[in-house]
């Protein structure tokens, strides 16, 4: 007789999603990571806007992610009409990148994945007995949201950041505030990779992960114009369509991605292990010494993962503004903008993995095409072939283990379902 | 006194909203001894369908789904607070409200030949149920939310501003970007809340606010906006961005239509 196991509404995740498996025996029938968010069709809305403003709607796709979609888009057109940035310009936006997926990673790791390892059903009712993780997340938190309020204007969907520069400079203040909460931070970033190397990890979704990353060049990071592959290969930016292979599966409002037929992974985990030869400083020796319990064949690791980045994150923002403060924040210009009949295609690693923006515009700099690729959508396939791993292996448990499993697999994506969501069909059992 | 019972949900967004909330940090977990919360999607596993004092709810409402959560909702809270412009007037996916319809939109980004799925036009919550408090921002401002709690738990009516961008703006002596610089402003139809941040840094108002409640001259500031030279399609587009669903703004972009001839992005 067959049997389902469903997770009809995946709470503790950014968006609306669910997870479906048909068991006959004890064999998975089919699996399906339902995306149901409602689509908001930004590639469709978007033709006709004039680039200066695209950014500003762009990012908007996102609430969590904000300025890693900000500066897809940005990247993206000034690709497009041939704008060279300044070197003040491209640290300040390392500054916030970086500060980005720190906010991010604490969010995640500890008020949206840490719950499901200690027993509890959110953050805020592990105060009375882990007070010192709930109050390292907010800091950690607050930490990433002051480069985010500094350099782009406000935590969640901040416009300082623009085609060409920065409209104004950050002050002199904030970023001195920003130097001590990091300081201040990482040791709190440092128990984070501690507290998640301690967890006891389920090895039930081991098997085969195909890796995707930006290459960041020399020292590790999250801009760059070539992805790597962990089957060796090194492709430009351009060639996404073949590393994506986008297409739309019935079941979800978010396409499927495949890479050679296979699905693949892309976020903290691929990151570090692909990589790993760049990282410095703190999180180096903390990945040497985690080395082992980062097998990239688990993708329950990507909470590790992410751990360790938490404290380069850290190491990278105090390196920026110090070289900020040696270089001068004086105010600088825009760029000047020239716009063409052009098209162009970027990407960045939002804090869970590549983000691509492809855009076309006319002779005025209006956008004629648009495709957006995030990283949920790339991901989904792979969560899917994970459930699939887990509950083949764990086919004789209970229901209730089941989905919790389920549920664990999917937060360790740090799944961001409103990125996600194209199209969607609503279809619930 | 029992502690007020909070739900807070999501329907179609960016869940920047209910991320503000989070961004109150350490303030949340203060504000947090003096409610129950009995739901937060973004934040937590606990999913009671129980009644509320107070609904929390941010996103549009885009499909079949969102719709019924919104009236399960409505039907057990005490009182539905609209938050951020998703929930209000639909915010920057309804921007092509009434210009394109679902079918192209789901054409456009799904292909042509396939099958086509149902989904609704985006609105905001109070085209369905009645909403007792709106809060506006794309994102909320965390400074509001801060206050809104503290009203409600003082059993008071929270502020709500209904003066546009352009008084912060001069309230904090910045030079004025539409009159003095000829930039694109949208301030003086936007309403004010966020203390002018975008002026403030040296950029035009984009109106993520949106359109102050019905008291939007667009049409004064399509002309002022034509006057400085720009073209009627880029002004229309900047409009549309957060106040497509807006009466103002909605006749005001239907004239032009006609005006036109219709097509769009030309």
């Amino acid at each position: 007789m067959a049997r389902e196991i469903v997770v009809e509404h995946l709470a503790r995740v950014e968006g609306h999603g669910g997870i479906e498996v048909t068991i006959e025996g004890e064999e998975v029938k089919d699996v399906k990571m339902r995306i149901s968010e409602g689509p908001r069709f930004f590639e469709a809305i978007i033709k006709g806007v004039k680039y200066d403003k695209v950014p500003d709607v762009m990012r908007r796709i996102c609430g969590i992610c904000t300025a890693s979609h900000s500066l897809a888009s940005i990247r993206t057109i000034e690709k497009a009409f041939k704008v060279e940035v300044t070197p003040r310009t491209a640290m300040l936006r390392d500054l916030l990148i970086h500060g980005e997926v720190i906010e991010s990673h604490s969010l995640h790791l500890f008020l949206l994945a840490l719950p499901d390892y200690l027993g509890y059903p959110d953050a805020l009712s592990m105060m009375d007995k882990h007070a010192k993780e709930v109050k390292a997340a907010f800091q950690l938190k607050k930490t990433g949201n002051m480069v985010h309020n500094a350099l782009s204007g406000r935590e969640v969907h901040g416009m300082n950041d623009r085609v060409g520069g920065f409209s104004t400079m950050p002050k002199e203040e904030d970023l001195l505030s920003i130097k001590k909460a990091m300081e201040d931070s990482k040791a709190a970033a440092e128990d984070a990779v501690s507290l998640f190397a301690s967890l006891d990890i389920p090895d039930c979704t081991h098997s085969e992960n195909i890796l995707m990353a930006l290459d960041p060049g020399d020292r590790f990071g999250y801009l760059g114009d070539h992805v790597l592959i962990s089957d060796g290969k090194r492709k430009r930016v351009e060639e996404y369509r073949e590393l994506t292979n986008e297409e739309v599966v019935k079941h979800s409002h978010a396409k499927h991605s495949s890479y050679r037929g296979s699905s693949f992974m892309v976020g903290a985990l691929s990151r570090v292990t692909l990589c790993k030869e760049r990282l410095y400083g703190t999180a180096n020796e903390l990945f040497r010494e985690h080395a082992e319990k980062l097998n990239p064949r688990n993708s329950l690791n990507n909470n590790l993962a992410q751990a360790i980045e938490l404290v380069h994150c850290i190491d990278r923002c105090l390196e920026d503004i110090d070289a900020l403060f040696n270089n001068g924040i004086e105010k600088e210009e825009l760029a000047k903008i020239e716009p063409r009949k052009s098209s162009a295609i970027g990407a960045v690693e939002a804090p869970r993995g590549i983000l691509y923006h492809d855009y076309s515009f006319d002779e005025n700099g209006c956008i004629t095409q648009a495709n957006v690729i995030t990283p949920t959508a790339m991901n989904s396939a792979n969560m899917e072939k994970d459930f699939g791993v887990a509950v083949g292996r764990l086919v004789s448990e209970r229901k209730e283990n089941l989905e919790s499993t389920l549920e664990l697999i999917a937060r360790a994506y740090d799944p961001c379902i409103s990125c996600s969501a194209h199209l969607i069909n609503v279809k619930f059992v | 006194m029992a502690k007020p019972k909070i739900g807070i949900y999501g329907l179609t967004g960016c869940g920047g909203d209910q991320l503000m909330i989070l961004n109150l940090e350490n303030e949340l977990l203060d504000l947090l001894r003096n409610v129950e919360i009995v739901a937060f999607q973004e934040a937590s596993s606990v999913q009671q369908d129980e009644e509320v004092d107070i609904a929390f709810v941010e996103g549009s409402v885009s499909t079949e789904l969102d719709l019924e959560r919104l009236k399960d909702v409505r039907k057990r809270s005490r009182m539905l607070i609209a938050i951020g412009d998703c929930a209000i007037g639909g915010c920057v996916q309804a921007m092509r409200n009434q210009e394109m319809t679902m079918k192209e939109k789901m054409e456009e980004v799904y292909g042509k030949g396939e099958e086509y799925f149902k989904v609704l036009e985006p609105y905001g919550l109070s085209k369905y149920v009645n909403v007792d408090l709106e809060l506006q921002g794309c994102p909320i401002e965390t400074t509001e939310i801060r206050q809104v709690f503290l009203s409600l738990l003082h059993g008071d009516t929270p502020e709500i501003k209904d003066y546009p961008v352009c008084v912060e703006c001069k309230l904090n002596e910045y030079q004025c970007l539409l009159v003095d610089k000829g930039m694109p402003c949208l301030g003086p139809i936007i309403a004010a809340g966020c203390n002018a941040r975008c002026p403030g840094l040296g950029i035009d108002c984009v109106g993520c606010r949106g359109p102050i409640m019905n008291e939007t001259n667009a049409a004064e500031e399509l002309h002022t906006l034509l006057e400085k030279g720009y073209d009627e399609r880029y002004i229309e587009n900047r409009l549309r961005f957060f106040g497509a669903n807006f009466e103002g703004i909605l006749k005001l972009s239907k004239m032009l239509r006609e005006k036109t001839g219709g097509a769009r992005g030309k």
